[in-house]
């Protein structure tokens, strides 16, 4: 489906001459008058420490003749710190055709107010040149920048005749913005919808129409930075979007998302409905006795079995029309031909399931890998997937067989605990898709290890992924061989171990099916495991701790934490002790439960042997900035458990305890 | 550590590099994807199939590719033009090797391509062809590096059907215009070992060659008169990556050629270092030529300062600090310095544009000084070696000592047989203080340009002192296992370089203890910080350095009435470098020598006292040492340790010892003190 842009652009597109757009008076090359306090300035209170701030951002956007459409933009940034000179360099893109930078000014002001105009060379590099495509940069740098310097630029950028298309205001910037201003002069012949998705920073009044004009002012904007384990940046950034029409927007959401859920369901519907095809391709995938459970799973099955093209590598031209793929149109095609992309793979189920008696219904998601859906901002582009939701045994579930390697009963990650329009022919409810119990993904390490008199482990291990953690493994490994795969189990182990260590994996796990779980294999030799205390020998308890022992060290926190999915990894470690060695001490058993971050560990002495079991839960999908600490203090609590020691007396040595 | 201390001065950069534009590329890729395929595709040339049956190369399971045939024709033509047609034939054995089937072909104002030309021969089905119009042309997006403008772009020709047990070739045609008189045979490469590799060269008549081999021994060529020579090898292995390796020009076989046109006159290949040198020479003179800003800037700088030293010393502060790290290079500006009196108004400039302007000033104050090329890693140019711009990425300065300049602080001294006392210093490293020389440099060859010639120097290595870290605590223990304390880090050399460089790029000073954490992280499980700061952070003639108070909780573990205490507490010597299943092959390097220290004192619980210490360790090899003990004094439990490289590389016969060394070390690291209740 074509987005509203490309149908928006396709429909203003207008055949003429190029004319560059001639700079409007107030947008010469008239400098804004500098204050005393922007010279004297040498640090901003609200951005400590900030190498550079922007003073002032203006971005004058003007659509309303769509024969010539510019913007024009200003930046005025103080320097701060030797390292903030480097936005002495600038870079503007050009793309060759569709727009082009001019009328680029740019000077230095100096701490003690004396300018340096910019008379150098303003640089046009092509960055990228393809067939009917060139993709430049024009590029400067100014001269004389030290800590003390302001700096400051505006140019104008022309569009190309028609080139009016939906925009933003991008607030988020890597420096601390003092201040900032924004108007948008809309093309008037279509309707404009503007939204905040994710607020306005702290302060800021929303975007006000004036006449002919929509315009915004902002303050002290913070400087975006990205953490670890953050939510995905579409989700944090302020911005402001504009979305042009060629229709009326509907103001109210539910009106607005009856008609999108019509509408989609209208071409769900059109590909799914091949009745017959489909009745005939289930007698030949279920059997009569099955349950329905069996004949779902069935079903399942060989959908997913059909070759699933967006799991494939991309393929050039020559190749595309060496191969003479038709183009599929139904879910008929799919199964006569024995491929087809995710999406339409899933629709497939969706017709089979039909077919075999299930009440099933298409269901249009949000994924919530690029941002958070929002029903208010009624965009229907952001509900970007499908699943398929079926009764079974009086209970909705939700499949996505064209999410390669998802096992039955289970959906992708970025498809769980999100929005979405179960469709009908009235538009549809909304639902939600579930989260996935931790106990659904787990890693189970199981050993089988003797320890030598030098003080290594040496033995077996099996490795048991299982859910979420079994899926992201084959998909990223779905199109390398078995020496790829091979490294990336054993580096995993490498990884989980916090020494050197020799790992070599013994088994060929199954990487193609969507069994639910992966299971390695391996042969493991921890060297200097044990390590010396004179007459005596400690074992740490944490064998398996390498993945904790660096998580949340930090004090400081921005943004809230967000986790793909919940899961669980669970230790059995036995060690076998050299013959005549003693266990002198054990460890307490350790329980930190924190409910939806559980920690257990404990240890035993069997019979001459060790055993070590230790469990750890994570429950959490989101968790707000200021459980951080909380969070860091569970993460510490676990690596200090994983630190104790387990007293043993080698052969020949008495404790003298 | 800083990359722009890494500069380049040279026309060509890594290719790969430059690629870093991911999404604007990517998004190109694609639509380049969808644009219509030629009306018809070719079959493969003869030459590529000749090799569809043909024996494979020694290789192993990780292989993902094997070049079949490498074959490179370097011709000069009656009229002195030039051009190199290369062709390459790959078997893809691997999904990795498909990135064999992508060609990345450099070329900038001095060299063009006339033609480019891939194909692919599939297991099964018709042959595969792309042509030049197909290309993808790329070059520098953002300033990587603080390169701002370069002319140097690629090509990027994608051949279809890349995949495993495909054979897939292309052909290009290069005309080229080197500012020197040779041309590098690279018949060994990373990761690919070569069934097939053949260099032919073809002159006219009255020119010379001359060819000198790199790690490979001499291949006498067969000569079909009338000026064509030819060399052939045949499986040759490849260059197999290893962390802390030399650079690959110090592995990989290459064979220089230096071509002397007839009648002697005009561009010509180098014959020794000192020919270079004086054409290094002539590329900078009249550059260091200072304005009457220049002459009023240094006057300005060095009027309070009494001393020569002092002059020279501001002066290099000033060029280090104050001129803006920026590159700008088009054709011969990748090896030529911009006349200093440009740098100086523009407040910018690359690594020579630097060591130019420095030069000017110091003349000012009636300091000689000379231009050096070198590399910024160890393990390129050699004496044995030929001259030739390959070698070089950076360039610094030698600074003659006016005799009356003798200051401790002046390590980097060489003494030169004709210039008497030079000082090395590199003016685009903003770090390391002026009479001292980052690791990298230390002990690796440049090339001193003096203004009759110049020869290949080597840059002293400095003591090991100079370079490390110094770290004292004095603590108090728990009965509760409880550790709290302060802590004083000193970091001199490049471990103060790599703390400052990182500190610079914090955008807020509350990200300034996350260097901080994550150092302790290494090494405590659990703390807190509760007091910490700065030393020296913009003093760099000072050594930098850490100040701060933790508290770790549950640091000694209990184990019935024993304390386990482990007396290093923090920091990290150990390291799991040659924990491989793999054997070395080659030499392991080290940036430059160091010693770091240890002294941690821990006052013990009262009512404890000690049960059993750790062994005292004493490791001693001719590269590195390692020494530490765990003693008492009445309630004071104390640790000492030494760790101290010497040598700057070991070689692979000794590699075995440096891994016995590491896990000396690592387990030393481990090792645990027992405490127990006092027996009265």
């Amino acid at each position: 489906m074509l987005s509203r842009r490309l149908s928006l652009l396709a429909a203003i597109i207008f055949v003429g001459a190029a004319v560059r757009f001639s700079l409007p008076v107030s947008a010469g090359d008239e400098w804004l008058p500098i204050t005393p306090e922007e010279l004297k300035v040498t640090s901003d209170p609200k951005a400590p420490g900030a190498p550079a701030i922007t003073l002032y951002r203006q971005v004058d956007r003007d659509d309303s003749d769509p024969m010539r459409p510019h913007e024009y933009n200003y930046v005025r940034k103080k320097i701060f710190t030797e390292e903030g000179r480097k936005n002495a360099d600038v870079e503007i893109p050009v793309l060759k055709g569709q727009w082009d930078a001019h009328s680029i000014k740019a000077r230095t002001i100096r701490a003690d107010g004396s300018i340096v105009n910019f008379d150098g060379k303003v640089y046009e590099k092509e960055i990228v040149k393809a067939r009917g495509l060139k993709f430049l940069a024009k590029t400067f740098t100014l001269s004389d920048v030290q800590p003390g310097s302001i700096i400051e630029y505006h140019y104008m950028l022309d569009f190309a005749e028609g080139y009016v298309f939906n925009s933003h205001w991008v607030l988020s910037d890597d420096l601390f913005t003092k201040a900032a201003k924004f108007t948008l002069k809309p093309y008037g012949q279509w309707a404009l919808r503007w939204s905040w998705p994710n607020g306005l920073p702290e302060g800021a009044k929303p975007p006000v129409q004036e006449h002919s004009s929509i315009h915004m002012e902002a303050q002290d904007i913070p400087a975006f930075q990205v953490e670890d384990d953050m939510p995905p940046e579409g989700a944090m950034t302020f911005l402001v979007d504009f979305i042009y029409s060629e229709d009326t927007f509907e103001k109210e959401a539910d009106k607005f998302w009856k008609k999108q859920g019509k509408k989609m369901d209208d071409a769900a519907e059109g590909f799914v409905n091949k009745r017959k095809a489909m009745e005939q391709a289930v007698a030949q995938i279920v059997s009569t006795g099955d349950s329905p459970e069996v004949k779902l799973q069935k079903i399942y099955a060989k959908t997913q079995s059909i070759r699933n093209t967006s799991y494939e590598l991309e393929k050039t031209e020559q190749e595309q029309k060496r191969a003479k793929e038709k183009e599929v149109n139904n879910v008929e095609d799919v199964w006569k031909r024995g491929y087809g992309d995710g999406i339409q793979v899933t629709w497939l189920f969706l017709g089979l399931a039909r077919a075999a008696g299930f009440d099933a219904s298409p269901v249009r998601i949000s994924t919530r890998d690029d941002h958070f859906f929002k029903n208010n901002l009624m965009n229907a582009r952001d509900l970007n997937t499908n699943v398929v939701s079926v009764k079974l045994d009086g209970k909705d579930m939700y499949f996505d067989p064209g999410s390669a390697f998802t096992p039955f009963g289970m959906l992708p990650w970025s498809e769980t605990g999100t929005p979405g329009l179960k469709l009908d022919k009235d538009g549809g409810t909304w639902v939600t898709t579930p989260n996935l119990d931790s106990s659904a993904s787990q890693i189970i390490r199981k050993a089988d290890l003797s320890l030598t008199s030098e003080g290594s482990l040496e033995g077996k291990l099996t490795v048991t992924f299982s859910g979420l953690e079994a899926v992201w493994r084959r998909v990223e490994e779905r199109n390398e061989d078995e020496a790829h795969r091979k490294k990336l189990l054993e580096d995993y182990v490498k990884e989980i171990v916090p020494v050197g260590i020799d790992v070599e994996l013994t088994n060929k796990p199954d990487w193609t099916s969507s069994a639910p779980t992966l299971v390695a294999e391996y042969s493991l030799k921890v060297p200097g495991w044990v390590s010396g205390a004179g007459k005596r020998a400690l074992m740490p308890v944490g064998l398996f701790s390498g993945p904790e022992k660096h998580m949340y060290e930090h004090s400081t926190r921005v943004h809230p934490l967000y986790f793909h999915y919940m899961y669980e990894k669970s230790d059995d470690v036995r060690i076998e002790l050299p013959l005549g060695w003693q266990v002198s001490s054990l460890p307490q058993p350790v329980t930190n439960d924190a409910k939806l971050l559980v920690y257990t560990m404990k240890t035993e002495n069997e019979k001459g042997a060790l055993r070590l079991e230790r469990h750890l839960k994570c429950s959490l999908t989101i968790l707000e900035q200021k459980y951080y600490n909380a969070l860091r203090s569970f993460y510490q609590s676990v690596r200090s458990a994983d630190e104790q020691q387990i007293v043993l007396q080698p052969l020949g040595i008495s404790s003298g305890n | 550590m800083n990359s722009k201390l890494s500069c380049s001065r040279s026309a060509f950069l890594r290719v790969i590099d430059r690629l870093g534009f991911g999404p604007v590329l990517a998004v190109l890729a694609v639509a380049l994807l969808s644009l219509p395929a030629p009306a018809r595709a070719g079959d493969a040339p003869q030459w590529m199939h000749a090799l569809v049956n043909v024996p494979l190369p020694e290789h192993d399971e990780k292989t993902n590719a094997v070049l079949l045939l490498a074959e490179d024709t370097f011709t000069v033509q009656g009229n002195g033009k030039m051009k190199r047609i290369e062709r390459r034939v790959y078997k893809i054995l691997r999904p990795d090797g498909r990135a064999y089937g992508t060609i990345y072909a450099n070329f900038d104002a001095g060299t063009k391509i006339n033609s480019i030309h891939g194909w692919c021969i599939p297991a099964q089905g018709k042959d595969y062809e792309v042509k030049d119009k197909e290309a993808i042309e790329t070059a520098l997006f953002g300033v990587p590096d603080g390169i701002l403008m370069s002319d140097v772009k690629t090509k990027v020709l994608t051949i279809p059907a890349a995949d495993p047990g495909n054979i897939v070739g292309y052909e290009m045609e290069q005309e080229v215009h080197p500012y020197v008189m040779q041309d590098v045979w690279r018949f060994q490469h990373i990761g690919v070992p070569v069934r097939e590799a053949h260099y032919s060269l073809q002159l006219p008549a009255g020119w010379e060659h001359k060819e000198v081999w790199l790690n490979h021994s001499e291949t006498a060529p067969a000569s079909s008169g009338s000026g064509q020579w030819q060399w052939a090898l045949t499986n040759v292995p490849a260059v197999k990556p290893e962390s802390n390796m030399p650079p690959l020009s110090g592995v990989a076989g290459r064979m220089v050629v230096s071509l002397f046109p007839s009648g002697g006159s005009g561009t010509k290949g180098f014959e020794s270092w000192s020919e270079m040198a004086r054409w290094e020479d002539g590329l900078d003179r009249g550059r260091r030529d200072a304005s009457p800003q220049i002459k009023q800037k240094v006057a300005a700088l060095t009027v309070s300062t009494p001393t020569t030293l002092a002059k020279m010393q501001v002066l290099a502060r000033f060029v280090q600090t104050d001129i803006r790290y920026v590159a700008i290079e088009l054709g011969i500006g990748g090896l030529q310095p911009h006349p200093a009196a440009e740098i100086f108004n523009h407040h910018y400039g690359d690594c020579k544009d630097k060591a130019t302007l420095l030069g000017s000033m110091l003349h000012e104050i009636g300091v000689e000084s000379f231009h050096v090329s070198i590399n910024t890693t160890r393990g390129g140019a050699a004496p044995d070696r030929p001259p030739t711009e390959e070698w070089f990425n950076h360039e610094i300065l030698a600074i003659r000592l006016p005799d009356d300049v003798k200051d401790p602080s002046l390590f980097a001294i060489l003494d030169h047989p004709k210039l008497g006392r030079i000082l090395i210093f590199d003016p685009t490293d903003e770090w390391t203080p002026f009479g001292r020389l980052r690791g990298e440099l230390q002990a690796n060859y440049g090339l001193l340009v003096t203004g009759d010639g110049g020869e290949l120097i080597k840059p002293p290595q400095l003591p090991a002192a100079l370079n490390g870290v110094m770290r004292t605590a004095k603590l108090t223990l728990t009965p509760s296992g409880t550790l709290s304390g302060d802590f004083v880090e000193q970091r001199n050399g490049d471990y103060a370089t790599e703390q400052r460089a990182s500190l610079k790029s914090v955008l807020k000073d509350a990200d300034r203890i996350k260097f901080l954490e994550s150092l302790i992280s290494h090494s405590l499980p659990t703390f807190q910080i509760t007091k910490a700061s700065l030393l020296n952070l913009n003093q760099t003639d000072q050594p930098f350095g850490y100040q701060y108070s933790l508290v770790a909780q549950n640091y000694a573990k209990t184990a019935g009435n024993l304390l386990l205490v482990r007396p290093r507490v923090v920091g990290v010597n150990s390291s799991d470098l040659l924990e491989t299943k793999e054997p070395r092959r080659y030499p392991v390097e080290f940036d430059g020598p160091w010693k770091n220290t240890d002294t941690v004192e821990i006052a013990m619980p009262t009512g404890y006292e000690v049960d059993d210490l750790p062994p005292p360790v004493n490791a001693d090899y001719s590269f590195a040492s390692y020494h530490s003990k765990t003693e008492v004094s009445g309630n004071m439990l104390k640790y000492t340790r030494t760790f101290e490289v010497k040598e700057l590389s070991v070689p692979v016969s000794k590699v075995e010892d440096l891994k016995k060394l590491y896990r000396i070390i690592a387990g030393d690291e481990r090792n645990t003190a027992v405490l127990k209740p006092a027996s009265h």
